[in-house]
């Protein structure tokens, strides 16, 4: 009875566990297929030779395994930089990241207030975020040219015209700005998170005497703490992989070759594979991004548990 | 304070200047957002005026901010230079079936791990959820390789296939987010009634999450219709060109014909636009979702 009891159940846990991996099969398939044995394989492209030459249908060379070669050409020559590339990249996520979630976190606190036309408001501010990122690329390049109509407006101002995206100093700010522009996802987090802020302890606090301001830094930014942490971790995700404006405008410029100030690591590693057809350079570049993603997503988890406050977590 | 609650006249009179003073508090609040959306929105409307004007009048000193003459025709644009509807037709051959397929799988995904027990669940969801953070960037060059060893550069398959395993990991963790949210007692009650897996989810579950498929089919949509780069990388033939890389050579090869550029950003914008305006409310839900339950 007992015994046949417990073969029932576990029949049914059977049929329970075959019907999950028959649902799992997109899932498994495309976990393995198309990224973690591309990834393996990035890092193993690094340590050969291959290129273009290697898919030619005459006679193509035999695929050679260089070791480190490649790792240390790019790094080394003039031409390729990675360290250029690096820099440029972790300074337009740490612009734009940081640009985002000020800026997005200012409006979801205007917007959680009492005022008209709220949902009218989040639509506006969201729609940027779900245009083409090309197109909104095209669209800020006329905005910014030397006559268009941002420089008239700061023409009349009296100060000079910028070339905005022309000037090694000003392009990256001005990427950054327009990638804050495009950041509407994150309001409507934001905004989602502060209704959850538990209202009684505004309220307690109010009765102790505290300001707005002192409300907002000792209440709302603690209870925000989680959703800072996801946006924080999404909007550093996506600009790290920052390609389309030097794709669609920059092209990688302002700036000599190996010096190009908008020379982002997902589009040195694009030149290198897909102009130059160098595919066993651009793995190792692969295996470098990796890395920089890596070390940027293991610092922010390491020291989320110091910061993030976590409501009915009694422990303190 | 203390005071004032004692007493019954100076405590509405605090009430009455705390009230003033929150009123107050929001209609700065209100200017301030009225400026910032201005701001958000010139931009696009820039777009817009430029793309209503003739060639001569965009860059007139001062600039117009209405323009002359409304040339709503300028948005009839010369194949030769862009061919809307060939554009629109290509892209669509790629959205269509990512979206349709990247959406099914994803819900049936998600409700594997939102709902079923099996061996190596844990293992399997963290890789999931790693995925979500590993730059797409780091597998672009194998995957290039496998695609053209098969023969597919500039066709469309290597844009849709990897859509067809799940749509992608963040919407697999979307869906099951939001299946625990739905108390697991409904498919029981289903499966007691004697529905299989595949039934309690179809007529069970998916009616009751219907938002975030919503959402996930729309952020498949944003996803597959924004991807330049790998638009660029597998598609060659002009007449396979899709909405973004036809864009991005218009741009390289048509500097002058301002007005035309604009009509054909402006017309670049509008299928996005029209999808979100579709699925606004079931969007801002969905996307609240996935960042609450983390």
């Amino acid at each position: 009875m007992e015994s046949n009891k417990k073969l029932r159940l576990h029949a049914v846990a059977r049929r329970e566990q075959r019907a999950a991996y028959l649902f799992l099969i997109p899932a498994l398939l495309g976990l393995s297929l198309i990224t973690y044995l591309p990834l393996l394989a990035a890092f193993g492209i690094g340590f050969t030779d291959l290129r273009v030459a290697h898919f030619m249908p005459n006679n193509p060379p035999p695929l050679q395994f260089v070791g480190f070669k490649n790792f240390i050409d790019i790094f080394t020559n003039p031409s390729i930089n990675i360290l250029n590339s690096i820099k440029v990249t972790i300074y337009f996520a740490l612009l734009a990241v940081v640009g985002s979630i000020v800026y997005s976190m200012f409006i979801a606190v205007l917007l959680n207030r009492k005022v008209p036309g709220r949902a009218f408001f989040r639509a506006i501010f969201y729609v940027p975020h779900i245009l083409p990122a090309a197109s909104v690329m095209i669209s800020w390049y006329f905005l910014l040219l030397d006559n268009g109509v941002i420089n008239y407006i700061i023409s009349q101002f009296g100060f000079e015209r910028v070339k905005f995206l022309d000037n090694i100093y000003t392009v990256m700010p001005t990427l950054a700005l327009i990638s804050v522009w495009t950041c509407g996802n994150l309001i409507v987090i934001f905004l989602a998170g502060l209704q959850n802020v538990p209202r009684v302890y505004h309220e307690a606090a109010e009765i102790d005497g505290a300001n707005s301001w002192q409300r907002f830094w000792r209440i709302t930014i603690p209870c925000m703490t989680p959703i800072i942490f996801y946006n924080l971790l999404m909007s550093l995700v996506i600009n790290l992989q920052v390609v389309v404006p030097a794709l669609a405008i920059t092209k990688g410029g302002p700036g000599g070759p190996g010096q190009g100030a908008t020379r982002f690591m997902s589009y040195s590693m694009y030149q290198i594979a897909f102009i130059n057809g160098e595919f066993g350079r651009a793995g190792a570049v692969a295996f470098v991004f990796f890395v920089v993603a890596a070390v940027f997503a293991f610092i922010l988890f390491a020291t989320s548990k110091r910061w993030i406050f976590y409501q009915g977590d009694e422990k303190k | 304070m203390q005071e004032n609650t004692r007493k019954g006249a100076p405590r509405v009179q605090y009430i009455k200047n705390k009230r003033r003073g929150a009123a107050a508090a929001n209609v700065i609040a209100f200017i301030v957002i009225l400026f910032l959306a201005a701001g958000a929105v010139f931009p696009l409307w820039w777009m817009l005026r430029s793309a209503l004007m003739a060639n001569t009048d965009i860059f007139l000193a001062p600039p117009p901010f209405f323009p002359k003459d409304w040339l709503w025709t300028n948005f009839i644009l010369e194949p030769r230079t862009f061919d809307f509807w060939l554009y629109l037709g290509n892209t669509l051959t790629i959205v269509v079936p990512c979206v349709v397929f990247g959406t099914i799988t994803a819900v049936f995904c998600g409700y594997a791990f939102a709902r079923l027990r099996f061996r190596g669940k844990q293992f399997l969801f963290a890789l999931c959820v790693g995925s979500m953070l590993l730059p797409t960037m780091v597998t672009l060059i194998p995957l290039y390789i496998v695609w053209s060893r098969l023969g597919l550069v500039d066709t469309y398959w290597p844009l849709i296939l990897p859509y067809l395993c799940g749509g992608g990991a963040f919407n697999i963790f979307l869906v099951r987010q939001f299946m625990l949210t739905i108390p697991k007692e409904l498919d029981e009650v289903a499966s007691i009634d004697g529905a299989g897996y595949f039934r309690t989810l179809v007529s069970i579950l998916v009616p009751n999450i219907l938002p975030a498929i919503i959402v996930v089919a729309l952020l498949i949509f944003i996803t597959t219709w924004n991807d330049l780069l790998q638009q660029t990388i597998y598609i060659n033939s002009p007449h396979k060109l899709t909405m973004a890389t036809g864009l991005t050579q218009f741009m390289g090869s048509y500097k002058n014909d301002y007005s035309g550029m604009f009509a054909a950003t402006c017309l670049s914008f509008l299928p996005g636009v029209i999808v979100y305006l579709i699925g606004q409310r079931y969007f801002v839900e969905g996307i609240v979702m996935t960042g609450m339950k983390n």
